[in-house]
């Protein structure tokens, strides 16, 4: 544990290094996100200088999801960005080789081989939006709410995570799988509103299948309303351990299916 | 005329190669990219149903579908990747191939886009288009398609691909300058979009600012043509718009002209 630790640590500050060689593209890729982040912010303020609601939810409430919705996203980012690059390069390149000659999980020295600092917007955006939102609703001072919705983020952020290393996994068989991680990768977006302005097919698919309602506004429907803590806090529980579980199988079965390109 | 086509031909052919080869790909990335506007189908339901008035700042329900489809759809045949695919080849200098052929930079860049264009034709716009119809047709009880509206947007998404176009070679070019361009080009496509209307419909952002934008190039890539599309522009304000249109383009290639005369003198290929 100790030598996983310390190799984590030694990653993460070998990318440091690379970072600080592009400071400044960094820094103006990092001002194009929030500018990003705050058009579509103005955009959801024009909407509701209009309405009174949206079935129900205010701007503020609308504004806490949206926020919390960046951090496990956020936080995924950060840490397991490198798994996109198994989908798309490493597999079909040849170059997964390297991660299985070393004495050390494949899975595990994927992930900590690249750390994306770029994410910080993400997370620290998520961090302004939930205080701006919380300052302004006025949430019960209730240590629950505030206890298991931090209980949540890990597990929200697995859930993010596990998708990523099942549809990775893919490209084992099928040489290049980046597109089809992208293209269910997508689908967090919808966790950024209530799922209530959905048609039920789609709610169910959110919920069920593909289940990213519970990265964003299950757990956010629980802090702001105090309902059913035991399905929008458990089930994001039970949703992240279950998706780990299916695509570490899947990963396991497709190290075992690689074939190293021939050159 | 001949001899042109001859010799830009093949640049259309490995262009509409390139994506065929990884069309299956291409595709999970477009329903990926398109889940975008099924969320904000779902959202702006919500907001008709939520609003006292059945149309939000003067778009109907049908406006607004038509608006993120069509928007969708004009993006991918306004987008250009001739600036990315510019700063590559100065980054690793294969750009000294291009020049040394008796051809023209950017001419050749075009041609290959073309080419692609052709493949996306079938891919998107015909699926979309069709889509688009047929939710019209099931909301209103009537064929709503007017080919000479289509024939009008199909023009105008014309001249919206040349003004993108002369506008990504322009800023592909600064490449020659700056040499890495991963952040501004984040920075660059975010306020691209947002100028041009594709975030926030220009009609919902205040008239000063409206009426500023309007006038600028990035209303002519996304904006004018959708509008066509949707029959907002008519009469005079359909002739303004082609109009600027046009003086965009223009304006874009005679810039993307100056930079090139200036950048060459300064391109450097390291190694080989």
């Amino acid at each position: 544990m100790l030598k996983t630790l310390r190799l984590y640590r030694i990653f993460v500050s070998q990318n440091m290094k690379k970072l600080m060689e592009y400071k400044i593209d960094f820094l103006t890729g990092a001002v194009g996100f929030f500018l990003n982040q705050i058009i579509n912010i103005a955009f959801l303020w024009i909407i509701f200088s209009n309405i009174p609601n949206l079935k129900g939810w205010n701007f503020n409430e609308i504004i806490f999801i949206y926020g919390f919705s960046l951090i496990p996203k956020g936080l995924d980012h950060l840490m397991t960005d490198n798994l996109w690059k198994v989908g798309y390069f490493y597999v079909r390149k040849g170059e997964f080789d390297k991660y299985l000659i070393r004495p050390v999980n494949p899975l595990y020295h994927v992930i900590i081989e690249d750390f994306q600092v770029d994410a910080f917007g993400e997370i620290i955006l998520g961090i302004i939006l939930l205080a701006s939102a919380i300052e302004k609703l006025h949430i019960p001072a209730d240590p629950m709410r505030y206890v298991l919705i931090i209980i949540a983020v890990p597990f929200a952020m697995l859930i993010f995570t596990s998708l990523k290393i099942g549809t990775s996994a893919i490209a084992f068989w099928t040489k290049r799988s980046g597109d089809i991680t992208h293209m269910l990768y997508m689908t967090n977006d919808f966790a950024k509103y209530p799922t209530t302005i959905y048609s039920s097919f789609v709610r169910n698919f959110i919920t069920y299948i593909l289940p990213f309602a519970f990265t964003a506004f299950y757990p956010a429907d629980y802090f702001l309303t105090g309902n059913n803590p035991l399905f929008n806090i458990g089930g994001t529980v039970i949703a992240a351990l279950v998706l780990f579980g299916i695509s570490y199988f899947i990963w396991t079965k497709g190290i075992k299916a690689y074939e190293s390109a021939g050159s | 005329m001949n001899k042109f086509i001859k010799k830009y031909k093949p640049f259309t052919r490995s262009g509409m190669l390139g994506l065929i080869a990884f069309r299956a790909n291409f595709i999970c990335f477009l329903i990926g990219e398109s889940l975008y506007c099924f969320i904000m189908y779902y959202v702006w339901r919500a907001v008709m149903e939520s609003s006292p008035n059945p149309t939000f700042m003067g778009f109907t329900m049908q406006d607004m579908v038509l608006y993120l489809f069509i928007t969708f759809l004009s993006g991918y045949f306004t987008y250009s990747s001739s600036s990315g695919a510019i700063g590559e080849e100065i980054t690793d200098g294969s750009i000294a191939m291009r020049m040394i052929k008796p051809i023209s930079y950017d001419i050749s860049f075009l041609f290959q886009e073309i080419g692609e264009k052709i493949i996306l034709l079938s891919l998107v716009f015909v699926p979309i288009v069709v889509g688009v119809e047929c939710y019209r047709y099931y909301v209103t009880g009537a064929i709503q398609f007017s080919p000479y509206t289509f024939l009008l947007y199909i023009i105008s998404l014309i001249f919206a691909y040349l003004v993108s176009f002369y506008f990504n070679i322009c800023y592909g070019f600064l490449a020659f300058f700056l040499k890495n361009l991963w952040g501004s080009n984040v920075l660059k496509s975010v306020i691209v979009s947002f100028l041009s209307g594709a975030t926030i419909p220009l009609a919902f952002l205040p008239l000063g600012l409206r009426n500023v934008l309007q006038f600028l190039p990035f209303a002519s890539l996304s904006y004018t043509p959708v509008m066509i599309y949707m029959g907002k522009y008519q009469g005079a304000q359909l002739l303004i718009s082609f109009g600027l249109q046009i003086f965009w383009v223009f304006c874009m290639w005679a810039i993307s002209r100056l930079i090139w005369r200036a950048a060459i003198k300064r391109l450097s290929v390291q190694g080989g």
